[in-house]
């Protein structure tokens, strides 16, 4: 006996279920695409691109807080492949009672890795000693605009400075939320000397150079006894005294900015498959309502079933079509779900929400909403079996 | 009768189920939030063991800015009497055109005690500190300038000029290094206002609050004090990112609770509707059936509430201990605060009430008439 065109399901009943499933959909996603959201803006952070590789002090606990020689950056800059080499300077800051990240750069270096797209004001300029762009998110927080003063605040060393801003910039990246400094004003900041750097990223030509040979070419430049200094200035160099410095290789990495990111996230267990679980684990703990969503639609059409089953229709092909009913609700509340999802996580980031100061880009991630609507399907699947077995089978 | 009726409904068969279904949803609040605290408070940690500074300004209320505040050099007296400080320096700061023999360019001028403040910024010297006649040339602007030590600079502001010899060339680390650093009795000949300057640093010994506060009763309503280090309000600041992220997230949490609790009162009206109708049709008053069921929903939701923290708490125990041994270097201590548990509780209660309601008020409606036969 074939149940498709006999519809005994009432629509208001099945709704019901449909808002349940949505809502845990929405949950779903929003534990997913948020945790999976910081992760990738967090690996991003430096660049996505696999030709930029980073130098950094392999013992440092955070990205942001490693100390690199700043010479390393003209010692490598004569190796085959090396195409450009930006050193940065991270410094948390305190502006206007608001968490910032400093990042001090030699400007023109700074741009072949990440060129910027100035939206007001002008460019910065290595020689530019009281002045800062803003990304643009961050000017949007803190209500600046350029040619306004600010205080800035440390908060790794005990420094206060003020800055005037030059300009407002756009990369598309998780730097919107920064603000930008020449170099040196990144090592006041972060309270180190001329001669330390956080790291180098460095841009390579991946046919000539990977980040292993780099590594090698560093142990090597290392060994080599130190440049005469005879040599012509760096810009840089013309601006601040910089000693030169022994290079310890041992206490060097060079990975590609992802993967350099990814070792410091898997350093605090934050791993794709930890956050999976956790996201999996999170719906499976809802799904007890949804369980009980689907138990309640099974007994809002008991009578309906039994006169079903005094007809002689058979408990399996009363569950199969019971789900064949509700698969297509379940299909479309998971998908409201995620769009619902979507919007809560739009309307967060345009409130302002961070982590880290930085803003966390949400993208709709394919493999997520399939998972979501796998997970949405087969607890209702398994509901409606576990329901159907506890009908009366008179 | 009423209590009757309750015990008659809490032995249903679904009731361990209904209590699960919210404990489940409970837990998972009460897991995450457990964890978030403990990162929470790693940070503070963290940030305590830092080698936090003692040194703050006194700037004038309204001001953004370093430039643009102004305050009463008389407060310099009352930090040193009221405080036990190692430094109080007055300071002015402004712009000014600076002429050299090789050049014309717009500098930021620091006026100050030359010699206390090269000692309280650990400065490496070359030559000395500047007397009334003479000036220091932080690093940097010697660079940019071409200043070496000994030559004689024109400083000019407005129609007002001093030209002074440079005494020496000084590294700080600080936003000095690209500033002239002058004797306040030049920076007082070119501005005007020598009862002002632009703000007071000082830096006390033992770094105490009381100190600070006890400063902070006796200054004018018209000054600020701002500590220069904000190791602290830099991590509670970052931390109450991952709190707003996290109070968000549970708003999706607590709706889940409200369906659930929907479910319950649902599936409560559709399995006890003999026993509810019954009891109207002995005379209970209509109102009985929704109290009856706001109250079971409620004791439900308590004793979900009550479980689904012991679980997500312990389950949060469980599973760091097991990242622990996976991984040495994590180390969980999932915590809860007794605010957050009342909160949960109370969130949960209230998303319960309301998911219930509607059930409730159905109940009431229906008489023993439209039962099915």
């Amino acid at each position: 006996m074939t149940l498709i065109s006999f519809k005994y399901l009432q629509k208001q009943r099945l709704l019901i279920l449909t808002v349940v499933l949505m809502l845990a959909s929405v949950l779903f996603s929003i534990t997913a695409f948020g945790f999976f959201g910081f992760y990738k803006t967090f690996n991003a952070y430096l660049g996505e691109s696999d030709d930029i590789i980073v130098i950094y002090q392999t013992g440092s606990t955070t990205p942001f807080t490693g100390f690199i020689p700043l010479q390393l950056t003209s010692r490598i800059e004569n190796i085959t492949g090396v195409l450009a080499s930006s050193p940065e300077v991270t410094a948390p800051t305190l502006v206007k009672r608001k968490s910032v990240f400093f990042r001090g750069v030699i400007p023109e270096e700074f741009s072949k890795l990440n060129p910027l797209t100035i939206l007001n004001g002008k460019t910065l300029q290595l020689k530019d000693t009281d002045s800062a762009i803003v990304g643009k998110r961050l000017a949007d927080t803190l209500n600046l605009a350029v040619g306004n003063k600010i205080l800035v605040l440390g908060a790794l060393a005990e420094r206060y400075l003020e800055l005037e801003i030059k300009g407002i910039y756009e990369s598309n990246s998780a730097f919107d939320d920064e603000a930008i400094v020449p170099l040196y004003v990144g090592q006041w900041l972060r309270g180190t000397n001329y001669e330390t750097v956080t790291l180098i990223r460095v841009k390579i030509d991946r046919g000539k150079l990977t980040p292993t040979l780099l590594y090698e070419a560093i142990a090597k430049e290392a060994k080599a006894p130190q440049p005469d200094g005879k040599t012509k200035p760096t810009p840089i160099e013309e601006i601040i005294p910089i000693s030169n410095t022994a290079i310890n290789p041992e206490n060097l990495g060079v990975q590609e900015t992802q993967k350099f990111m990814k070792t410091y996230l898997e350093k605090y267990g934050m791993t794709q498959e930890t956050l999976l679980i956790l996201s999996i684990t999170v719906f499976v703990f809802a799904s007890a309502t949804i369980f009980g969503a689907s138990h309640i639609l099974i007994q809002q059409h008991e009578h309906e079933t039994a006169v079903l089953r005094s007809l002689g229709t058979s408990t399996k092909t009363l569950r199969q079509d019971l789900i064949i009913k509700v698969l297509p609700w379940s299909l479309a509340a998971s998908l409201i779900g995620v769009i619902g999802a979507m919007v809560i996580l739009q309307v967060m980031k345009n409130s302002g929400l961070q982590a880290l100061s930085h803003t966390i880009l949400f993208k709709p991630d394919l493999p997520l909403i399939i998972l979501n609507v796998l997970l949405v399907s087969a607890i209702v699947v398994l509901s409606v079996t576990y329901a159907t077995k506890k009908l009366n089978p008179k | 009768m009423k209590t009757l009726s309750f015990r008659m409904l809490l032995r249903r068969s679904g009731t361990a189920e209904s209590i699960l279904a919210i404990a489940l949803t409970v837990a998972i609040l009460a897991s995450i939030t457990s964890v978030v605290n403990h990162v929470n408070s790693q940070a503070q940690t963290m940030g305590k063991l830092l080698n936090v500074g003692e040194t703050f300004l006194i700037l004038s209320r309204s001001s953004t800015s370093i430039t643009d505040s102004k305050v009463d050099t008389e407060l310099a007296r009352l930090i040193r009497n009221i405080t036990n400080t190692k430094y109080v320096l007055t300071q002015k700061v402004f712009t000014a055109s600076l002429t050299t023999t090789s050049n014309q360019s717009t500098v930021v001028v620091r006026g100050v005690d030359t010699q206390a403040f090269l000692e309280a910024r650990n400065a490496q010297i070359n030559g000395v500190s500047a007397n009334d006649t003479q000036a220091n040339v932080g690093e940097i602007l010697a660079r940019l300038a071409s200043i070496n030590k000994g030559d004689e600079i024109s400083i000019a502001v407005d129609n007002k000029t001093v030209t002074v010899e440079v005494a020496g060339i000084v590294q700080t680390f600080t936003q000095s290094d690209t500033e002239l650093i002058v004797p306040m009795s030049i920076a007082n000949l070119l501005t005007e206002d020598n009862d002002k300057v632009s703000f007071i640093e000082f830096a006390i010994k033992d770094g105490e609050q009381a100190e600070i506060d006890n400063l902070s009763e006796h200054l004018p309503a018209n000054v600020k004090i701002l500590k220069t280090q904000q190791t602290q309000a830099f991590i509670q600041e970052v931390n109450n990112q991952t709190v707003s992220f996290l109070s968000l997230w549970s708003i999706a949490v607590y709706a889940i609770v409200t369906a659930a609790s929907y479910v319950v009162a649902s599936r409560l009206t559709i399995e006890s509707s003999y026993e509810v109708t019954m009891l109207k049709a002995l005379g209970a008053k209509p109102t009985i059936p929704f109290k009856l069921i706001l109250s079971f929903t409620l004791v439900i939701a308590s004793l979900g509430c009550v479980l689904g923290l012991a679980i997500g708490l312990s389950g949060a125990q469980i599973i760091s201990t097991a990242t622990r041994w996976m991984w040495k270097n994590i180390q969980i201590t999932p915590t809860l605060e007794i605010q957050q548990t009342t909160q949960i509780i109370l969130f949960t209660l209230a998303s319960s009430i309301l998911g219930s309601i509607y059930p409730a008020l159905k109940a009431t409606r229906k008489t023993y008439a439209e039962l099915p036969l």
